[in-house]
């Protein structure tokens, strides 16, 4: 069967805040400069724009603006200013009230909003500018001549789970570029091949990342006014946890209600969402929850490592933007701002270099020049050491953030030495120095306050065609139920939030085996980063499947 | 009026038609039955058994075999003939394939796949589930009549249709259908899966889950299928391991069924798989966890190894 291609001048691959932001840009461009429009076009892995996104969200609105100066006008989902920030510690069984927040953490002038609805709105507006985005479409393989990137390789469509064609098979289709932006999002599948081919992460920190889980809620209206922000730290995370939860108040009673896990954690045992679920057990949570319904659910991992741990984003023929790269703030919390930042420099760099006829990476490492002089190095040098901070526990961390204030991050040894996450884990012998281990704290299950996986996945809305090859390619099974099990227990039936991980019997009682149930995946990518082995690799799977997050 | 489109296949009439009967028949308005293709004249005489006002009987030659622009060109004509309030059907996949074309010929709207309806201050307004089932939305029809609305499998009872103390009328209507306007020849049937099986017109389901361990010991579960005279379903982990094929896999990512009796063995009750059988009248579940949601949508409940209770299940029926 004859493979379609497409020629286009600038391919973004990722229809969220960074993709978009640089498509937008570049339509913007476009028109104010004159000549030959150049051609752009953006690939989403999702069924509709916007629904694989998923974040808090509080948004810091300064690149929005410096964007599309005009979005007020233009009906942006920018609807609630932050009117308060809260943040306590918490006991197991109280709230303490931080006496003054500081100030990484002041939101004033930001706004409560939901990124899968801005992502949507955004995907409209870049429509609008003239841009195609095609949905339902993951870009599977990088293409190249020589080393240069020349494009990416869409999914072929209609195989079973056997990998044979069916009926209604179609092969994927080529998208050539001369510049291919990748903004495939936290631990992309694209970016994570190009980093790896090209050592782009050489003589830089590791990446350490967190997952962050979320529900919304409907309570009464009268709970929390809109605009109320509320972040903890503390229970049910224990010193050596990085994380904590939040608590954003959207219009007419509805609450996002979340929590953020480091996925560095050393207790094999530890499990985010069962975190999760104790978190939403504590007074001042379960409290705003009461006789409220838990209407949507989602999951999805956040690059923590700042400033130290971004990589080379340029190559030839090819840039990195957004959670793709890294560029997030862990003490302020938001990297939707900076997401779209990086996608403008992407959009400025790719721009000139297709114009002047010249996409080497020697010609677009002008996007690595934007971001140093740029606002982007401006917030994230100064608190680059503070995430690996935390490494020392929850105490060292905040000593050194504050002193950061004072400082411009300044450390003995900078970069402040860090490891990758899932290096961190130890087996269950070391971390419980042999013997039998404790039972992990476990919560009950009552489905109206907690949930259990399975019925959380219901609510994300994900769907997948069950008849495909299975999207989570792991190397070694046996590893599963010989080493891991042994050694961490099956750590990926804990650390993934969508039950796609289950150890079962084996047929015929030989023993246990990994059963994988990749139509539950909401494609967080924490089993890529976190799994102790490496031997997990998520790939998109068939172009639309996936989460459907709607107000998330 | 209201106007129920009966469906019927080689003079058998589906037994959903009876479903949306019982539906047309809640609505405080007089109903009137119609079946359409080549010869229907037994059909029509069985649907006269309803408490309807009459029965009408649209033969043409060109409306055998099905095609989508034979009915919805003959039903044009009888919607525009007898000017019905609403024109109902049973969301079947014939209705899947003309009814749309046919609100769209008529330039009016229509509601699919609804669960209910009801008055709200003279109007009627359409009840249909959204995003799987998570909410139900009620729908006001616009635009002028008649609104059309086909009704979900197992929303209502077949046997809830009220019998006419008589047979009502049985009457015959002509259509005008130009065979050259026809664009499509239907092939043979065919069913692409050897043993297909459509578990939605099943009154009875026995359905596995992974409590039955292995694939050694199906033939269990069949055996209390076939004393049950019932069809063989599973929730996702059995038909995703291969013991059974996905077309009987129930639940968001397979069917959704309501037959009168639901059997669920060894099935804890994930809410992907409740959602596509808590329509079923009566659900009997066994389970070894007195826990497992199951039971809190079940009739009946049988906490216990199901390697013990399906065979005693089984001995007691089969001594009958």
């Amino acid at each position: 069967m004859e493979r379609e291609t497409l020629d286009v001048d600038v391919l973004v691959v990722g229809g969220g805040p960074a993709g978009l932001a640089a498509a937008y840009r570049l339509a913007r461009l476009n028109a104010e400069q004159g000549g030959e429009p150049l051609m752009v076009a953006v690939l989403e892995k999702a069924r509709a724009a916007g629904a694989h996104m998923l974040s808090g969200a509080v948004l810091d609105p300064s690149a929005l603006t410096d964007l599309m100066p005009d979005w007020k006008s233009r009906g942006a989902p920018l609807d609630v200013p932050v009117r308060d920030d809260r943040i306590y510690f918490l006991t197991a069984r109280r709230a303490l009230p931080f006496p003054v927040t500081p100030p990484p953490l002041r939101n004033h002038g930001h706004y409560v909003v939901s990124l899968n609805r801005l992502a949507k709105w955004l995907a409209e507006q870049v429509e609008a500018a003239g841009v195609d985005v095609f949905t339902g479409f993951a870009g599977t393989e990088l293409l190249y001549e020589g080393d240069r990137v020349v494009g990416v390789r869409t999914g072929d469509r209609g195989l079973d789970r056997h990998g044979e064609r069916k009926g209604t098979f179609e092969p994927g289709v080529d998208i050539r570029a001369r510049v291919t932006v990748l903004a495939d999002g936290v631990r992309g599948n694209l970016t994570k091949t190009l980093i790896r081919r090209f050592g782009l992460d050489a003589g830089r920190s590791p990446q350490s990342y967190a997952i962050g889980i979320k529900e919304l809620w409907d309570v009464d209206p009268d709970r929390l006014p809109a605009g109320s922000v509320i972040h903890t730290m503390g229970h049910p995370l224990r010193h050596e946890e990085f994380g904590g939860g939040f608590i954003y108040a959207l219009p007419e009673g509805r609450l996002s209600v979340g929590f953020v896990a480091g996925l560095d954690y050393r207790d094999p045992l530890f499990d985010p969402h069962v975190a999760f679920q104790r978190f939403k057990r504590h007074p001042l949570v379960s409290n705003l929850l009461a006789g409220g319904q838990m209407v949507r659910y989602g999951a999805k991992a956040l690059p923590e490592g700042g400033w130290h741990a971004l990589p080379r984003c340029h190559a030839d023929g090819a840039l990195i933007a957004g959670d793709a790269a890294g560029f997030l703030n862990s003490m302020r919390l938001k990297g939707i701002h900076l997401a779209m930042r990086s996608g403008m420099h992407a959009a400025d760099a790719a721009f000139r270099a297709v114009r002047e006829g010249d996409v080497s990476g020697a010609r677009l490492s002008e996007y690595a020049r934007l971001v140093e002089e740029g606002p982007i190095r401006r917030e994230l040098y100064p608190v680059r050491n503070v995430h690996q901070s935390f490494a020392g526990g929850l105490l060292a961390g905040l000593l050194y953030s504050g002193m950061s204030l004072v400082t411009g991050g300044w450390w003995f040894r900078d970069p402040m030495p860090s490891h990758a996450g899932h290096e961190r884990t130890r087996t269950v012998k070391r971390y419980f120095g042999g013997g039998v281990p404790p039972e992990p704290p476990g919560v009950p299950i009552d489905r109206a306050l907690t949930f259990d996986r399975l019925t959380n996945v219901h609510y994300s809305g994900t769907r997948h065609d069950e008849d495909q090859p299975s999207h989570l390619l792991v190397a070694d099974t046996d590893i599963c139920r010989t080493r891991c099990i042994e050694e961490y227990a099956n750590p990926c039936t804990r650390f993934c939030p969508a039950n796609v991980y289950e150890i079962v019997d084996a047929d015929a009682g030989a023993g246990k085996r990994l059963q994988i149930n990749a139509s539950n995946c909401v494609h967080c990518k924490t089993c890529d980063i976190m799994d102790p082995y490496q031997i997990i690799d998520w790939v998109p799977p068939e172009g639309g499947g996936g989460p459907s997050y709607e107000g998330m | 009026m209201t106007l129920v489109i009966a469906e019927q296949r080689g003079g058998v009439l589906n037994p959903a038609t009876w479903e949306t009967l019982a539906a047309a028949q809640q609505m405080n308005a007089p109903v009137t039955a119609a079946v359409v293709g080549a010869r229907v004249q037994d059909t029509a005489a069985e649907l006269a058994a309803a408490d309807v006002a009459e029965v009408l009987a649209v033969e043409h030659e060109a409306l055998e075999p099905y095609t989508p622009d034979g009915f919805v060109a003959a039903l044009a004509q009888v919607v525009e003939a007898t000017g019905p309030e609403r024109v109902l059907f049973p969301h079947t996949y014939q209705t899947r394939d003309h009814a749309p074309a046919l609100a769209a010929r008529l330039g009016r709207v229509l509601i699919p796949d609804c669960i209910g309806s009801k008055d709200r201050d003279g109007q009627r307004v359409f009840v249909r589930p959204m995003f799987q089932g998570k909410f139900v939305a009620d729908v006001l029809p616009e635009g002028p009549a008649p609104h059309f609305a086909s009704f979900q499998i197992g929303a209502y009872r077949a046997d809830a249709c009220v019998r006419g103390a008589a047979a009502a009328t049985v009457r015959e209507v002509a259509v005008q259908l130009d065979a050259a306007a026809i664009r499509q020849r239907p092939e043979a049937p065919f069913k692409e899966a050897k043993q297909a099986v459509d578990l939605t017109q099943a009154e009875r389901i026995v359905a596995v889950g992974r409590g039955i361990k292995g694939q050694e010991h199906l033939p269990l579960a069949q055996e209390l299928a076939k004393v049950l005279d019932a069809e063989l379903a599973a929730s996702r982990p059995i038909c995703d391991s291969g013991w059974l094929p996905m077309d009987r896999q129930i639940g968001s990512s397979g069917q959704t069924v309501a037959p009168k009796l639901y059997l669920a063995v060894g099935i804890s009750g994930a809410i992907q798989h409740l959602v596509g059988m808590k329509g079923a009248r009566t659900i009997v579940a066994v389970n070894k966890d007195a826990d497992a949601p199951i039971f809190e949508v079940a009739d009946y409940g049988i906490v216990g190894d199901l390697f013990e209770v399906v065979p005693a299940i089984v001995a007691a029926l089969d001594g009958d």
